[in-house]
C-alpha cells in the first residue's frame, strides 16, 4: 500500500513545478470542487424553492440575489457546480477511457480495424457537433446521463487521436517487441506497457474535454435541451435570458453575470491546468 | 565393391585390456577399410584407444584380448599364430612408433636397428644390408654416417627419421605412424610430415596416421576417423571433417586446436572421459552440450548423416538449430522499394557462434529481425530445431530463441524497475512461482554482472546507464535459458572489460551447454575473436561465408577483403 503516498508526493512535485496561472487553476478548481461537495451547507438556503422576493439584487440576505421566483442564486450555483462537475468528469472520463481505449486498439493492431477507425474518426471530426448534439439530446430525452453520454459520443475522437499516434510510436519500441517475442498478448502489452505509457497523455486530454463538456453542457442547457430537474449554470442563464426584457433592466447584472462568471472560471482554470500538464507531459519538453 | 578389395579391412574389433581391474575395454568396435595408397588420420584425445588400435593392427597386444576381425588382404590375422604374425610385421604392415628414447635400444647403433627388419625377412649379407640402410637413410635426409652412432646422440627429429627408416626397410604396404610430430620443434616437425607426404607419394604406401596434432592430419591425410574411448564417433573426409565437424566430440578438439584458431580463446572439452568399462550409452554424453538424458541408455550406431560422413550420435550429429531459407525483405518506402534483404540462407548449429559481419545498412538487422520474427517475411522459411518458426513459439519458450536489439535505451522500458524487466519473460509465459521467477531473474543479472542488491533491483531503467541498459536486456535475454540468441550490436556500448566478461561468459555458455549464437557485428576484431563460422552481409546479400579461420585468412570475396583490410588496417 505504499504507493498511495508514493502518488500524493509524486502530485506534489508536479504541482510544484506548475506557473502561477496552473496553481491558480488549481485552486479553483479544488474551491469549486468543495463548493460542490460541501453544497447543502454553503447554500444556506434552498435551489429549488423560493427563499425570497423575486429579483431582489444581491447582498443582504442573498448575497448574489435571486431569479424570478426568487430563489436564491448563490444556493443554485452551489448545486449548479455539482452538475457540472459531474457532467465534466463524467464525460472525460467517459470520453478520455473510450477513446483512449479505441486510440490503442486501433494503433496496436493496424490493419482494417485501424482504417475503419479513422475514417470514423475523421467522420466525427467533420461532423458539427452542435447541431447533432442538439438533435440527439432532444432524442433521447433530457436527462444528466443521456447528456453526459451525448457529449461522450463527441469527444472520444480527440484521446483516441492521440493514443493512437503515441500506440504507433511504442509499437516500434525494442521493449515492445521483446515482450511480443516473448509471447506477450494484447491483454498484457496494454496493461503493462501501453496503458501506463499513454496515461499521462489521456489525463491531460481528459481534463480538457471535461472544460469543453462544462461548456458544451451549459449550451445545451441554455438551448433548453439540459435536464430541467437538475439545475446546472447553463439553466440558470436559460432562465434568465427566456426572462422577457432582461437587457432593459438591472436584473441580468446578476441573474445572468454571476453564472457566467462561474462557468468562465471554472472552464479557464481548467484550461491553465491541461495547459500545464500538457507542458510537462510532452516528451518535447523534457521529462 | 568388394571386401577383397581393402588392403585392409577391420571388422568389429575391441580390444581389452584385463591386466587391470575392472578390466578396460580400449578399442570398442571399432571398424574401418583402407584400400591400397590411402591414407587415414585417428584423432582423439590421449587415452581414447588410438594406440592401443594400432597396437592392435600390428598384433602386438599383449596383455589383452582382441575380439573381431582384422583382415589383411583377405586373411584375417587375429587369433593367428605369432610366428605367422611375424611374416606379416614389418614386410607387409609396419609401424612407426610414438617417438621416444625408450623405442629404440640403447645399446645398438641406428644402422643395426635400421638393418634389423631387414635381417629378419631377407636373406641379405651384411654388406647388402649395410648398402640398404644407407639407402633407406639418404632417402629419409640423414647423413648415412648417422648408423654408426648410437640413439642417444641423435635429436628427436633425427630419431623419428630413423624410426621411419625403420618402418620403410622392408617396404611395406600398410605404415601405421603414430604420433609423428609429438616433441619436435616446428621446423623438424614440418620436414617430418613433409617427408611423410614425399615418401608416400614415391612409395605409394597405405598410411594410417595417429595424432592429435589436427594439423597433421589436415596435412597427411584424405580420410579422418574420430575415436572417443575406443568407439569411432565421427568418420569422413579429413578436408570437410576438420572444416565442418558434426560430432560434438570432434568440435571440441578442433576448438582446442590453436592452429585452427589462431585468434580464439582456447577450450577444451569439459570434463574427463570415463575410466575404461563399457559404457551402455553414448560413451561421450556425460561432456556432450547437446546430451539428453536418453543418449546414456543405448549405444548409438555409426550411421551416414552425409555424404561420406558418418556420426555414432543418437541426435544426428551436432544439431542444427536455426535454417533460414532464401529470407527476403522488402520495406516499400515512398515510390522507392528498397530490398534490405535478398534470399539469404544460413544455419546455424548448436554450440557455435556465427558471426554476422557487414557494413551498416547491408540488412544484418532486418535479417536478425525477420529471423526472429519480429518482422514478417518477405519469402523464405525459417526453421528451428527442424521445426518451421510459425507465430512466436520459439521465442515463447525456455531454452528456444532468442533476440537481444540493437538500442539498448529504447530495449528496456523507462517506466519498469530492473526486476520487472527481467523477470518480464518469465511473467508472460507464467513460469514458476513468483519467487522462483526472481531468483531466475537475479541469477541472469549475476550472469552479465549487474548488482543484486535489492536498491538496484527497484531502481527503475531511466536511471540506469546506457551500458546497464544493455546488459540489461541480455540478462532479460538470458532469463530463458535461450539455446540459441540473436545479438545485434549486443556489446556497442560496453565498456572493454565488460564486454569481455559478458562474451567469455557466453562463450562458457556455448562450450558447456551447446548454446548457439548469431552475433551482429561490425566489429570485426570482436567477431575475429569470438566466432566459429563468418556470415559476410553485403547490400543485403551472403557474399560470403564458411568457417571464421579460412574467412579471415584467406577471404575470398572482393567485398571481404576490402572490409578486412580496412578493419585491421591500423593494426598490421
Amino acid at each position: 500500500m505504499g504507493r498511495v503516498p508514493e502518488l500524493l508526493v509524486k502530485i506534489g512535485e508536479w504541482v510544484k513545478e506548475f506557473s502561477l496561472p496552473g496553481k491558480a487553476g488549481l485552486v479553483v478548481i479544488l474551491v469549486v470542487l468543495l463548493v460542490a461537495v460541501l453544497a447543502p451547507y454553503i447554500a444556506v438556503h434552498p435551489h429549488h424553492t423560493s427563499s425570497g422576493p423575486p429579483l431582489s439584487p444581491p447582498g443582504g440576505k442573498h448575497p448574489l440575489g435571486t431569479d424570478e421566483l426568487g430563489i436564491d442564486l448563490w444556493a443554485q450555483i452551489c448545486y449548479g457546480a455539482r452538475v457540472s462537475l459531474l457532467v465534466g468528469l463524467g464525460t472525460a472520463l467517459l470520453a478520455g477511457l473510450g477513446g483512449g481505449l479505441i486510440g490503442i486498439v486501433s494503433g496496436y493492431l493496424g490493419g482494417w480495424p485501424d482504417k475503419v477507425l479513422m475514417r470514423l474518426i475523421d467522420i466525427m471530426i467533420v461532423l458539427p457537433d452542435l447541431p447533432v448534439m442538439i438533435v440527439l439530446a432532444a432524442f433521447f430525452g433530457p436527462s444528466l446521463l443521456n447528456i453526459i453520454f451525448v457529449l461522450a459520443l463527441f469527444s472520444w475522437v480527440f484521446p483516441a487521436r492521440i493514443v493512437r499516434s503515441q500506440i504507433l510510436m511504442l509499437k516500434e519500441r525494442s521493449y515492445i517487441k521483446s515482450a511480443e517475442t516473448y509471447g506477450a498478448g494484447v491483454w498484457y502489452l496494454m496493461w503493462k506497457h501501453l496503458l501506463p505509457e499513454v496515461f499521462p497523455l489521456v489525463a491531460v486530454n481528459m481534463i480538457r474535454l471535461s472544460g469543453r463538456a462544462i461548456v458544451a453542457e451549459a449550451g445545451l442547457s441554455f438551448l433548453g435541451l439540459g435536464d430541467p430537474t437538475s439545475k446546472s449554470w447553463g439553466l440558470i442563464i436559460h432562465h434568465a435570458t427566456n426572462f422577457k426584457g432582461i437587457y432593459y433592466t438591472d436584473f441580468w447584472k446578476w441573474w445572468l453575470l454571476y453564472p457566467w462568471l462561474a462557468l468562465m472560471i471554472m472552464v479557464i482554470s481548467l484550461a491553465f491546468i491541461s495547459r500545464e500538464l500538457e507542458r510537462m507531459v510532452d516528451p518535447r519538453m523534457g521529462r | 565393391m568388394t571386401a577383397d578389395q581393402y588392403l585392409l579391412e577391420i571388422k568389429n574389433l575391441a580390444i581389452t585390456y584385463h591386466a587391470v581391474q575392472p578390466p578396460v575395454k580400449a578399442v570398442d568396435g571399432v571398424s574401418l577399410q583402407l584400400r591400397k595408397g590411402e591414407s587415414l588420420g585417428i584423432i582423439g584425445e590421449s587415452g581414447c584407444g588410438k594406440s592401443t588400435l594400432a597396437l592392435g593392427i600390428m598384433g602386438l597386444i599383449r596383455q589383452g584380448i582382441v575380439e573381431g576381425e582384422i583382415i589383411y588382404k583377405g586373411q584375417n590375422l587375429v587369433g593367428l599364430p605369432e610366428k605367422r604374425l611375424r611374416n606379416y610385421r614389418w614386410k607387409d604392415m609396419a609401424m612407426v612408433f610414438q617417438n621416444s628414447l625408450e623405442v629404440l635400444n640403447p645399446v645398438l647403433s641406428v644402422g643395426e636397428q635400421v638393418g634389423e627388419p631387414l635381417r629378419a625377412h631377407y636373406h641379405l649379407s651384411p654388406m647388402e644390408i649395410d648398402q640398404k640402410v644407407v639407402k633407406l637413410l639418404e632417402m629419409l635426409g640423414l647423413e648415412p654416417e648417422w648408423r654408426h652412432y648410437y640413439p642417444h646422440q641423435l635429436s628427436g627429429g633425427m630419431r623419428q627419421r630413423v624410426l621411419l627408416a625403420m618402418a620403410l626397410s622392408c617396404d611395406p604396404e600398410l605404415l601405421i605412424v603414430d604420433e609423428p610430430t609429438t616433441s619436435l620443434d616446428p621446423a623438424s616437425k614440418n620436414e617430418v610430415l613433409q617427408l611423410l607426404q614425399k615418401l608416400q607419394k614415391k612409395l605409394g604406401f597405405a598410411m594410417i596416421l595417429i595424432s592429435h596434432d589436427l594439423g597433421a592430419v589436415k596435412k597427411l591425410t584424405t580420410r579422418a576417423m574420430t575415436l572417443y574411448c575406443g568407439r569411432v564417433v565421427e568418420m569422413g573426409i579429413t578436408s570437410e571433417v576438420l572444416k565442418n565437424p558434426m560430432h560434438c566430440y570432434t568440435r571440441g578438439l578442433l576448438n582446442s586446436s590453436p592452429n585452427f584458431f589462431r585468434y580464439k580463446d582456447l577450450w577444451g572439452i569439459g570434463g574427463e572421459p570415463p575410466m575404461g568399462g563399457s559404457i551402455a550409452g553414448c560413451a561421450f554424453y556425460p561432456r556432450c552440450c547437446q546430451g539428453e538424458e536418453s543418449c546414456s541408455q543405448t549405444r548409438p550406431p555409426l550411421r551416414y548423416v552425409a555424404l561420406e560422413r558418418m556420426v555414432a550420435c543418437h541426435r544426428g550429429g551436432i544439431e542444427t538449430f536455426l535454417r533460414a531459407e532464401g529470407m527476403r525483405k522488402k520495406y516499400i518506402l515512398k515510390n522507392k522499394e528498397i530490398e534490405a534483404v535478398k534470399g539469404v540462407s544460413l544455419e546455424i548449429k548448436s554450440g557455435e557462434v556465427v558471426a554476422l559481419v557487414g557494413e551498416s545498412g547491408s540488412g544484418k538487422s532486418t535479417l536478425a529481425h525477420i529471423l526472429a520474427g519480429v518482422l514478417p517475411a518477405g519469402a523464405g522459411q525459417v526453421f528451428f530445431k527442424n521445426k518451421k518458426v510459425e507465430g512466436r513459439w520459439a521465442t515463447k519458450m525456455l531454452g528456444g530463441m532468442q533476440i537481444i536489439f540493437q538500442d539498448p535505451l529504447s530495449a528496456t522500458s523507462h517506466r519498469l524497475k530492473v526486476l520487472e524487466v527481467v523477470r518480464e519473460p518469465l511473467d508472460i509465459i507464467k513460469w514458476g512461482s513468483k519467487e522462483e521467477r526472481e531468483k531466475e531473474a537475479i541469477k541472469a543479472l549475476q550472469k552479465v554482472q549487474l548488482p543484486v542488491s535489492p536498491e538496484f533491483l527497484n531502481r527503475y531503467c531511466y536511471a540506469l546507464s546506457g551500458g546497464q541498459r544493455q546488459r540489461l536486456a541480455i540478462a532479460r535475454a538470458l532469463v530463458t535459458k535461450p539455446k540459441l540468441l540473436i545479438a545485434d550490436e549486443v556489446t556497442s556500448m560496453l565498456d572493454p572489460s565488460t564486454q569481455a566478461n559478458l562474451l567469455r561468459e557466453l562463450k562458457g555458455l556455448q562450450n558447456r551447454h551447446g548454446f548457439a549464437m548469431l552475433y551482429i557485428t561490425h566489429d570485426l576484431h570482436l567477431a575475429r575473436k569470438i566466432a566459429d563460422k563468418v556470415y559476410v552481409m553485403y547490400r543485403g546479400e551472403i557474399v560470403e561465408s564458411g568457417v571464421s579461420f579460412e574467412i579471415f585468412e584467406n577471404p575470398e570475396h572482393v567485398y571481404t577483403k576490402r572490409l578486412l583490410r580496412e578493419a585491421f588496417r591500423d593494426l598490421v
